[in-house]
């Protein structure tokens, strides 16, 4: 327990060091901001752009905070999850490839421990960038459309979260034994073919992480919705994750 | 919607600016790159969000 | 009871087999060298023995108790050690410290007198990144000593360094076995000589030769005696004319040179002396009875 404290200090300060404390939570809140003040600003820049059909922007209506707020987390799904993925990528691979997780190994160190810190850290920065870019965009759009329920919010940015660390889980995984880049690569494509599955059967596979976006976006709008399995399911799926990469990372730990 | 609501842009923009400084005092201690030093510094100024991203995320290159 | 007992080590990875069956034992406080050519399975065996690969057959007891987790008890240096580069020399070895289960407090106290140690109390915080061979080398040793192991691994410790470097890392080793028990790999007999009291020497996975130095030393050496002198043609019929005496068994003669494989050092010897003194031959160098080691390590190599 120690020695995973020990880790993920070693972790955050990498974080730190390296501007992803900072950077990845910036461009969470402007990610965040960026919607409700496109929307409200909507009607200029298409004005702005020329070529406007006449009489469309008579019928433009400003929708609800909520549905604002609802659309503002789910810019977290593409942008968002490239980032948080991409800063995972290299976590485990890199460690293997440079060769200092040799050095680690050799310690008193299980590597349920290694892989535990890792994934612990990049949640943490998780939490970071999803708090405040949610708190950012909900404070806009309150400001610019109306009031928001701060408990729904709450509910629906935790939901949304759950799904992200679905993905970050899996690119750990991955890292744990491919090159950074594949593990991007294959984390990002299994988040999608769970979307892409959901999407196409939304009854049968509703019980599955990828039902967490709409689950979020019913919550925010609705304050409702909520199901106990994709939670259930996501957390299976997490904790599935880092053990596995804990038993790949013990055999596949050293460079030939 | 009347005017420019400042107070709200504003913050947006000076987020924007953070992250370019950041970038770029990241870069300037930074060893190595992928791609010359000075395009990145070009992409960090004038590449707004998505330059800032692309250099943290796969302009540098680690150890 | 010795400190380390090894009982028929085997690695089969996929086709091959790194390490096929070894066998020894280490007493507390040797220093013992893993001499081999690259590919003997020197690293493999290391890699055993610092709990990182699982042997495919076989047993190391650490202290007596075989198996178990021993970690705690050595520290380990790899062929070319690799560090956070973003890290400082002082916060790695105090991140390495508090691996083995040292207190924060007490880390910063060890980190400080291991870097002096291994000459890095300046350096310890600069950045890792800007770090030489050697410099890194000693970090990998400070990290390995920082919990005052037992027994320390190191693979290959000097190979990659350049002249300065191995001589700086050679001398600390020199001061470290005084202290604790040292396994160290080289594939140059030349260091194992310089500071080991036994060699293990490997070949092809299996274990060659092993024991004291001394011992195999005298073991294998064959009563020699090298001569040179000046280029004269005296001398030279002179050196031509003692490859066939009766004391000799087996020559080589070169203009200026002679190495003799003689029944009796002392009597050739006292021979030769004499005749070059009463000829007034002007003799360069003499030597007599050396080692053939490096014939062995040769030979065993199949070189």
């Amino acid at each position: 327990m120690r020695n995973m404290w020990t880790l993920y200090h070693k972790e955050m300060l990498e974080s730190l060091r390296s501007y992803k404390l900072i950077w990845v939570p910036v461009v969470f809140i402007i990610l965040g901001i960026m919607q409700p003040l496109t929307t409200y600003y909507m009607p200029e820049i298409l004005k702005a752009s020329g070529n406007v059909p006449p009489g469309m922007l008579e019928g433009y209506e400003m929708p609800g905070s909520a549905v604002v707020m609802a659309q503002a987390l789910g810019q977290y799904g593409t942008i968002g999850m490239l980032i948080l993925v991409l800063g995972v990528m290299n976590s485990l691979a890199g460690e293997r490839s440079s060769g200092t997780v040799e050095m680690l190994m050799a310690k008193p160190v299980a590597p349920a421990a290694i892989v535990s810190a890792k994934w612990a850290a990049q949640l943490t920065v998780l939490v970071m960038a999803l708090g405040l870019g949610a708190a950012g965009a909900a404070y806009y759009t309150e400001q610019l459309m109306g009031p928001l329920s701060w408990s729904n919010l709450a509910a629906a940015a935790g939901l949304y979260g759950l799904w992200l660390l679905c993905a970050v889980s899996l690119t750990l995984l991955f890292s744990a034994w491919l090159r950074g880049p594949a593990a991007a690569f294959l984390g990002l494509l299994a988040a999608a073919a769970m979307s892409l599955a959901h999407s196409l059967l939304p009854s049968q596979l509703g019980w599955t992480p990828a039902s967490l976006t709409a689950m979020s976006a019913e919550m925010m709008t609705e304050g409702g919705g909520f199901a106990w399995g994709p939670v259930l399911f996501a957390g299976i799926l997490i904790v599935a994750c880092v053990a596995a990469a804990s038993l790949l990372i013990r055999r596949n730990q050293l460079p030939e | 919607m009347d005017e420019i609501k400042w107070g709200l842009i504003g913050p947006l923009l000076a987020l924007q600016a953070l992250l370019a400084v950041i970038g770029l005092i990241s870069l300037g201690k930074a060893e190595r790159t992928r791609g010359p030093k000075w395009l990145w510094v070009i992409i960090l100024i004038f590449g707004n969000l998505l330059g800032s991203v692309a250099y943290f995320t796969v302009g540098r290159k680690d150890n | 009871m010795p400190l380390l007992t090894v009982a028929n080590l085997r690695k089969v990875y996929g086709g091959h087999t790194p390490v096929d069956g070894i066998s020894f034992e280490i007493e507390a406080g040797k220093c013992v060298a893993l001499l081999g050519p690259n590919g003997a399975g020197k690293t493999t065996t290391l890699r055993m023995l610092a709990g990182l690969l699982k042997p495919t057959s076989g047993q190391i007891s650490f202290d007596g108790s075989p198996g178990g987790d021993y970690r705690k008890r050595i520290g380990y240096l790899p062929q070319s050690p690799a560090f956070y580069n973003w890290m400082s020399g002082q916060e790695y070895v105090v991140f390495a410290a508090k691996l083995c289960g040292i207190s924060s407090k007490e880390a910063a106290g060890l980190a400080a007198d291991v870097l002096e140690h291994v000459g890095l109390r300046d350096a310890g915080r600069r950045k890792i990144a800007g770090y030489s061979g050697g410099m890194k080398q000693r970090l990998g040793l400070a990290q390995a000593l920082i919990h005052r192991p037992r027994l320390l691994l190191l693979d290959e410790p000097v190979s990659a360094l350049d002249p300065i470097g191995r001589r700086e890392v050679m001398e600390l080793l020199r001061g470290i076995r005084e202290e604790t028990t040292v396994i160290f790999s080289t594939h140059v007999l030349h260091d194992a000589e310089e500071i080991c009291d036994d060699i293990i020497l490997m070949n092809q996975g299996l274990i060659a030769e092993h024991g004291a130095l001394s011992r195999l030393r005298s073991q294998y050496s064959i009563p020699v005696i090298r001569l040179t002198t000046e280029r004269e043609e005296k001398a030279q019929r002179w050196l031509e004319d003692l490859a066939h005496r009766s004391f000799v068994e087996q020559s080589e003669v070169s203009s200026g040179s002679a190495t003799l494989n003689v029944k009796n050092v002392e009597l050739a010897r006292q021979i030769i002396l004499q005749e070059a003194g009463s000829l007034d031959i002007p003799l360069l160098q003499f030597e007599a009875g050396s080692s053939t080691l490096e014939d062995l390590f040769m030979k065993v190599v199949g070189a």
